[in-house]
């Protein structure tokens, strides 16, 4: 796949995919990302948008009301199949097993 | 896609209450003017986005932190998209925003180059502040009126010059004249030798010899404690060995009036403690001072050897 490469491993990566491999369905704003790894956000978002461009990552817009949900919608990360198996991979090379 | 939503979410009001208002204002134009620094294909995504995710963070100091992140996202972001290599790479997924987005190039400089350039900047004012601002300012400080001259050298090693010597006048002993009638015939040697011998008086006989008292200072008696007895274990197996002095204050029984005292270190601490020990234990075994064969209480130091003999 043409848009699977090589994404630079470094620790706050690491950190960003171990939050997305704690439930790989889930779909994650960035605030929830910050939540989980801790990243300031100055290495949170280039990491995403890194991340996606490398075809880890697919994002969309929530789909709710801002009237109604009283707040502005959010930009939703998700793992796509070929970024679950690199992360996996990535993980099964350090040692640490992928979480459940 | 690009609609902005700027809807305050149900926490805000909370944290604007807690907040100066110029803080929350600050933050969001911080995140507005990261957004609008990013690649145009991504500004209104990211300013839309970073909004929301503002909107969950909750603290003065957390929001500012994540406003001034999003001004560092956005300079890592149009660095790294801007590479050529990530054109081929997103022009395969059809993604058109990221397409578009990584076509430009949006970093004059690398991130070193930048760095490079504040740090001689920074170097750069702070001369600028040292030659004009801060100079100026010392030379301001520095009196005009400043005179000038020799200082006479003090010759070194030489000791302080002693004080003037005190002044004794010598007192004023009035002496009543004494007028002793003289009156006598020449020619009578008699009456010469009793008006002379008149007004000596007679001095008393030299007083007695002072009484010097024979006295004998105390020690430890014969029933004094062996030193053997107190040798400390440790001292022994060490190979530790000394004399400490101590000072005993006794009764005329040769009883101890006061504890005992060090008067004099052996050296060792464990040994210094084992002869207050054992000058404690000899309490009523000292012989006592005597004054003329008598017994007076009295204080007096006495040494405690610790040694060993090799075998």
């Amino acid at each position: 796949m043409g848009k699977d490469r090589n994404v630079r491993m470094s620790l706050q990566t690491l950190k960003v995919l171990e939050a997305f491999l704690e439930n790989p369905t889930d779909e994650l704003s960035g605030a929830d990302v910050q939540k989980r790894s801790s990243l300031a956000s100055g290495t949170l978002y280039p990491i995403l948008l890194r991340l996606e461009s490398a075809g880890w990552f697919v994002s969309r817009w929530e789909t709710i009301d801002p009237s109604s949900a009283g707040r502005p919608r959010r930009r939703l990360y998700r793992l796509t199949p070929t970024g679950l198996t690199r992360a996996s991979e990535v993980f099964a090379s350090f040692g640490r097993g992928v979480p459940a | 896609m690009n609609r902005r939503h700027t809807l305050p979410s149900p926490s805000e009001p909370a944290c604007t209450d807690e907040l100066p208002g110029w803080s929350e204002g600050l933050t969001r134009w911080l995140i507005q003017h990261a957004a609008r620094s990013a690649p145009p294909a991504l500004s209104e995504r990211l300013e839309e986005e970073w909004l929301a995710d503002l909107a969950e963070r909750h603290g003065a100091m957390a929001r500012l932190r994540f406003g001034v992140g999003c001004c560092w996202a956005t300079r890592v972001i149009a660095h790294e998209y801007s590479a050529p290599k990530v054109l081929a790479t997103i022009s395969a997924t059809g993604n058109k925003v990221m397409n578009a987005y990584a076509q430009q190039d949006y970093s004059l400089f690398s991130r070193r180059t930048l760095a490079f350039v504040l740090i001689v900047g920074v170097h750069g004012v702070l001369i600028l502040v040292l030659a004009n601002g801060l100079a100026h300012g010392f030379v301001k400080v520095i009196p005009t009126g400043m005179e000038f001259g020799w200082v006479p050298e003090v010759p070194k090693n030489q000791p302080p010059p002693l004080p003037p010597p005190p002044k004794f006048s010598p007192p004023q002993i009035h002496i009543p004249p004494t007028e002793v009638p003289l009156t006598f015939a020449p020619e009578d040697p008699g009456v010469i030798q009793a008006v002379i011998a008149a007004p000596v008086e007679q001095l008393p006989p030299p007083s007695a010899p002072a009484h010097t008292v024979n006295r004998v200072l105390g020690g430890p008696g014969k029933a004094f404690p062996n030193s053997d007895d107190f040798y400390p274990p440790d001292a022994i197996r060490n190979g530790v060995t000394g004399v400490a002095t101590v000072r005993a204050c006794v009764d005329d029984r040769g009883r101890l009036t006061a504890a005992p005292t060090l008067a004099q270190t052996s050296g060792s601490a464990s040994l210094d403690g084992s002869a207050l020990k054992l000058a404690e234990a000899g309490s009523g075994r000292y012989r006592a001072t005597t004054e003329d064969g008598r017994p007076v209480p009295s204080c007096y130091d006495f040494r405690i050897r610790f040694g060993l003999i090799r075998k």
